[in-house]
């Protein structure tokens, strides 16, 4: 009986492993989902061989003692099961069990008939035990298997947290980004950069369907809606995520994840987890950006730092000898040996108008570094626009003389707010102008007027006029005009140096000519005081 | 040293400018004192008999300002300042400090020497009473309170006659808006320089021969206005 039974045991074991084994093979062999099949099949084979095992032990233990209730024993496997495979192999083994004690132990044995029908009770007990013991095990199992699966992803957003904090520059950003998707979602990823959306970064081997780059550009350039949306490609079946890896900054590109035929389902949850990396990206790329600007401010303070010793240094070092060759030549041009000998004489005023000339070339280039660098500010106040003429005019006062300067000024010019050290530089500098572009001896008109809450200060000279050309980039940085470049010196900085000051207090500054030799027309435009002069007329003098 | 010749103090921390200044100043007939630094100025105008500093305001050792707050502590020798440009603040500040003018570097020599002649005859009329004061074709007479244009009286009004008054005592020297506001009107109208500009374009029409081309009474720019000389 036993030498038949054992054989017959082991012989249903094999049979059914070896058909199992063979029969997954050839399902596998052609299946796709052959890791889903084994993960389904598996247990119940499991719980089957435990059904077998535990009804060898009570065989081999019947040999020695008589067992009645054989069928209790069984609640060992379908608990073993429940709690280890789950609930349907906890199932499979409380029907095997009860059937394998109806076959083997109650009589008739070898037979699924049972005399006792209260020996089959056990079967209720055994599927509300697999049941209920399966559930718990499974939710508990489900827990561990979710604990597992987070502190894996924390500790991959962790390393690729750690990783973007020694990054430097956002290529390697965008690297990591695609990176860290593509090993967390298991999925291709495939990141744009902004503005360059039509070209993917990376990933050059496989092709990126047509619908998703022509979706990503799409979505690039409508800022609207910035949350993601999804794209079917149809050819292939495949359905791609497209996502910002910012909210807030279109700059930081956008990334499209090849999710395959994932359900919905599976893109929700794929979508938590593409939102924490992404908002991880997002905050280290703005971290870059807020380090690149500090950057920035710390290159341009020391730019800063260096113009300002520079200026300093050009401004005494230079300055300060030229303050006494031009004190020395000041006295040398009066002092009575020097004064009766008209050659010396001559000399020494050489001496003394060079150096001033000099003098006001260092001023252009001190005054240009300051207003590329720091920007102009100007010390705004009301000034009477006749005493900003008149210190301009005396400023250029021995530079005019080989000039005739006809002044035209109003009695009653109202006030104008502005720097009046700005705009007497410039005026200087319109003056100097007409001087040097036109010929000795021609007239320079000097104007003011008022003029619908504006005041016009015209400088008209007799001189070379304006080309077209000259017209349009005069008031540019180091431009000077064809026509004069090679015969007259200068630096290109003036005129440039006027139109900031003027454009810094709130004017204009504007140039016309008739034409090549027919003379220039230079307006400085300023906003007039609103009726300070006539308003306050009454009071001042009783 | 010649007593008779007036004694400029230089204070300046380059020797070049103290050579030219030297030569300039002693050209004109003054005996010079030369200062490198604002400790040894101010240690010389102590010990010797000064008639006039001309200050540097880029010393080393000490703030312009400074200096002419302690010599003004204890002398009235005038000051002239010699200063940059592009600080009109500075310039004031220095002014209501005491300093009596300042001229900008770089600078000509005559230009420098008019304003210290202006001071020290300032100076000079504080002690000796000189009562006429003559800037080009007008004629201001501190004690008789009367003004003239190339001989003929011009009536003034008493405000009009009052700045011309505080002009003329600095004759040859800027005189600040604010000087001239407490002056003229008063310390309740520090803020009210429109009156100071409405009243000098009175003033102008009535003593210059084109009003908007000032040879007399001229604008300083930022600062004040000065009588010319």
């Amino acid at each position: 009986m036993v030498s038949l039974r054992r054989p017959s045991m082991a012989g249903i074991g094999r049979a059914i492993e070896r058909m199992s084994a063979s029969k997954l093979h050839r399902y596998l062999r052609h299946g796709r989902n052959f890791r889903a099949i084994s993960n389904l099949v598996r247990p119940i084979f499991l719980a089957l061989a435990l059904v077998a095992a535990m009804t060898l032990c009570l065989i081999g233990v019947k040999q020695f003692v008589d067992l009645y209730h054989v069928s209790s024993a069984y609640l060992i496997p379908v608990l073993i099961a429940a709690i280890r495979l789950g609930m349907v192999p906890a199932l499979v083994v409380a029907i095997g069990g009860v059937g394998a004690s109806a076959f083997f132990f109650y009589p008739p044995i070898y037979d699924f008939r049972v005399h006792n029908p209260e020996q089959l009770l056990d079967l209720p007990l055994f599927v509300i035990v697999a049941a209920v013991t399966g559930q718990l095990a499974a939710r508990a199992r489900a827990h561990a298997v979710l604990a597992q699966d987070r502190e894996r992803e924390m500790r991959a957003l962790y390393a690729f947290s750690k990783g973007l904090a020694v990054v430097t520059d956002p290529a390697q950003i965008y690297s990591a980004i695609q990176d860290h998707l593509g090993a967390i979602t298991g999925c291709r990823v495939v990141y744009f950069e902004a503005g360059a959306s039509s070209s993917a970064s990376g990933h050059e081997g496989e092709a990126v369907p047509e619908i998703v780059l022509r979706t990503v550009s799409k979505f690039a350039q409508e800022n609207a809606d910035r949350t993601g949306m999804v794209v079917d490609d149809e050819r292939t079946g495949t359905s791609w995520l497209i996502r910002a890896v910012s909210h807030k900054n279109a700059a930081f590109g956008t990334v499209a994840i090849d999710v395959g035929r994932a359900s919905q389902h599976g893109h929700s949850s794929m979508q938590h987890r593409i939102d924490a990396v992404l908002a991880d990206a997002a905050a280290t790329l703005e971290r870059l950006d807020v380090a690149r600007a500090i950057g920035e401010v710390k290159l341009r303070t020391e730019a800063e730092t260096l113009r300002a010793a520079l200026m300093g240094s050009v401004s005494h070092g230079l300055r300060t000898p030229l303050a006494s060759i031009m004190g020395s030549a000041s006295i040398l041009v009066q002092a009575p040996a020097v004064a009766h000998e008209p050659r010396l004489a001559g000399l020494a005023g050489i001496i003394r108008d060079e150096a001033e000339r000099l003098n006001s070339d260092i001023q252009r280039l001190l005054d240009a570094s300051r207003i590329s660098s720091a920007g102009v500010r100007p010390h705004m106040g009301w000034v009477d626009a006749a005493d900003i003429v008149n210190a301009a005019l005396a400023s250029q006062r021995r530079r005019l003389a080989s000039h005739q300067v006809v002044v035209r000024l109003p009695d009653d010019l109202p006030l104008v707010n502005a720097d009046q050290v700005m705009i007497e530089q410039a005026l200087a500098q319109i003056l100097d102008n007409a001087v040097k572009y036109s010929p000795a001896g021609s007239a320079i008109r000097v104007e003011a007027q008022s003029r619908g809450g504006e005041i016009v200060m015209t400088i008209s000279d007799g001189g070379a006029g304006l080309s077209p050309e000259e017209r349009e980039q005069m008031f540019e940085r180091f431009y000077r005009g064809p026509r004069t470049r090679e015969t007259t010196s200068g630096s290109g900085l003036g005129l440039w140096i006027a139109h900031a000051f003027v454009v810094a207090c709130g004017g204009r500054i504007e140039a016309a000519s008739k034409g090549v030799d027919c003379g220039t027309v230079f307006r400085i435009v300023l906003p007039e005081a609103p009726m300070v002069t006539a308003g306050a007329r009454g009071g001042p003098d009783e | 040293m010649n007593k008779h010749l007036p004694v400029a103090l230089v204070i300046d921390d380059e020797v070049q400018i103290r050579r030219f200044l030297r030569a300039g100043f002693e050209l004109e007939n003054f005996a010079v004192q030369e200062a490198a630094t604002a400790a040894d100025g101010l240690r010389v105008a102590t010990l010797k008999s000064i008639d006039l500093v001309i200050l540097d305001l880029g010393l080393p050792d000490m703030d312009g300002a400074e200096v002419v707050e302690r010599l003004r502590s204890w002398s009235t020798v005038p000051i002239i300042v010699l200063s940059v440009r592009s600080s009109e603040d500075e310039k004031v500040r220095l002014l209501e400090l005491g300093a009596d003018d300042y001229v900008i570097k770089p600078f000509g020599m005559a230009e420098l020497l008019a304003r210290a002649r202006a001071a020290l005859r300032r100076q000079a009329r504080g002690s000796a009473g000189e009562p006429i004061v003559r800037a080009g074709s007008l004629s201001i007479d501190l004690a008789q309170r009367s003004v003239s244009l190339g001989g003929e009286a011009i009536q003034l009004s008493p405000k009009e006659y009052r700045l011309l008054q505080v002009l003329a005592q600095h004759a040859g020297n800027v005189v600040t808006h604010q000087h001239l506001l407490k002056e003229v009107w008063g310390v309740t109208h520090l803020e009210d320089a429109h009156y100071l500009r409405i009243l000098i374009r009175k003033i102008r029409k009535k003593i210059e021969k084109d009003p908007t081309q000032p040879q007399i009474l001229l604008t300083e720019l930022g600062v004040g206005y000065r009588l010319a000389q």
